[in-house]
């Protein structure tokens, strides 16, 4: 199997090609652009239906996955994630952990890779990452989107970003969720909370917030009467 | 400080590098990330005063608190991006002035004055809030663009539909009129208000009008309760 990842960032297309039949890839329902005609799709909830509830009602990811399954050698398939922006490859050694935002994660290749929903504490939801993150445990690759273009962060020490703009982080690193500017900058600087970084690891912060464009879009709904 | 610019043009985020002591200002909710030894300050804009800073934000877009950035004891840097996709562009003031789109206006240091220059209530009826800021000084400005940036070189006569204007050079003398010959037909053309420049200078324009964006994004979505 081998990989590319075609007009990125702004629109990053993944591109796979199955080099010998009865290889495989697992991808997010909806996430299929376009494949070659022998492979073979299996639906699934993955890990049980427990398992899939949980990462459904929880993790914000869908239900469903996907296994893709050439039955011919040099098979290839398109994948897309729902926002415009990048789409990047991430190798995992065995062992290795990194959490992804929910909504992140794309496809995965390998049998071993392991995926989970992860409870963040209270002070990762009222700092704006939500309540759950996807934890993944190597080894593997996995493939995630982001919304504008990824930027990788190497910390060594501490760093500071916006809640909205993080993608996903290694879980070498720490966070402490704080107030932006002092009690004033709570309020006002239009920040809120921030989050602190720290330890020896890779962050990977994403170019534009979708709660940015949801607030710019909310004021052009049109609004309905209490009748 | 300086500003460098990455991941141009469709979701471009600008870094302003601070040496120890340096300072940048920038409109809140604009920052994406920081070093750890960025002070952080959030003001009242009050630039102009009090009433005339409430005026910019409620007419211009522009918000009404600033956040001042400081790097302490070393150098630092400070990342920014806008709420929508598109480019970011820098111009340099060398003692001249710019007029900003309010929307458009990002950063500046210290040693660019921001203050306000009100168009008129004209621009209410066209629904594009028309409202510049005006950069003064030496140094950067740092603007967001929705979509691609154009820099025009302006020497004659530019008609500029107002939601597409991000920045132009003082030097150009501008009225607001309508774009047809009549008010109904100027409103069935969909163009709504177009500035009429004339003179000689620089003119940049965003290749997509957030408005229009959002209003036809806005008719889509599910109405919200009044």
């Amino acid at each position: 199997m081998r990989y590319d990842v075609l007009d990125a960032p702004d629109f990053g297309l993944l591109r796979i090609t199955l080099e010998r039949a009865g290889e495989r890839i697992v991808a997010e329902s909806g996430a299929m652009v376009a494949m070659d005609a022998k492979i073979k799709t299996e639906t699934s909830m993955r890990g049980g239906v427990l398992a899939a509830a949980k990462r459904k009602v929880l993790g914000g990811e869908s239900l469903f996955q996907n296994t893709f399954i050439a039955e011919a050698d040099q098979q290839r398939l398109f994948l897309a994630p729902a926002p415009e922006g990048d789409l990047r490859a991430l190798q995992l050694a065995a062992g290795q952990q990194f959490f992804l935002q929910s909504g992140a994660y794309v496809a995965h290749v390998g049998e071993e890779l392991k995926l989970d929903t992860q409870w963040g504490g209270v002070r990762s939801f009222f700092g704006g990452l939500g309540f759950f993150m996807l934890k993944l445990t190597g080894p593997g690759t996995v493939f995630y989107a982001s919304y504008g273009a990824v930027h990788p962060v190497a910390v060594s020490g501490n760093y500071i970003c916006d809640t909205g703009h993080i993608v996903g982080f290694g879980s070498e690193l720490t966070y402490t969720i704080q107030k932006f500017g002092g009690y004033k900058g709570l309020f006002f600087s239009g920040e809120g909370l921030v989050c602190n970084f720290s330890g020896q690891g890779q962050l990977l912060l994403q170019t534009r917030n979708p709660a940015s464009l949801v607030g710019f879009l909310n004021p052009y709904r049109r609004v309905q009467s209490r009748s | 400080m300086h500003y460098e610019i990455q991941y141009r043009p469709a979701h471009a985020l600008a870094f302003a590098h601070l040496q120890p002591g340096e300072s940048v200002r920038a409109e809140a909710s604009a920052m994406v990330s920081m070093t750890p030894n960025v002070a952080v300050e959030t003001q009242a804009n009050t630039g102009g005063g009090l009433l005339k800073s409430l005026k910019r934000s409620m007419l211009g877009g522009e918000s009404f608190f600033t956040n001042r950035f400081t790097a302490v004891g070393s150098p630092g840097h400070v990342s920014f991006a806008p709420d929508l996709c598109g480019d970011l562009l820098v111009h340099e003031l060398t003692g001249t002035q710019l007029l900003i789109q309010g929307s458009s206006y990002v950063s500046a240091p210290d040693s660019v004055q921001i203050d306000t220059k009100f168009q008129g209530f004209k621009g209410f009826f066209s629904g594009e809030s028309l409202f510049f800021l005006s950069a003064t000084g030496y140094g950067p400005v740092l603007m967001n663009a929705f979509g691609a940036v154009e820099t025009l070189d302006l020497n004659g006569e530019l008609i500029v539909d107002t939601g597409h204007l991000v920045a132009f050079t003082s030097g150009i003398e501008y009225t607001v009129t309508k774009a047809g010959k009549g008010w109904i037909q100027s409103f069935l053309s969909g163009e709504g208000l177009v500035l009429r420049m004339r003179g000689q200078g620089r003119v940049y324009i965003q290749s997509r009008n957030p408005a229009e964006y959002g209003r036809a994004i806005g008719a889509e979505l599910p109405p919200r309760r009044s």
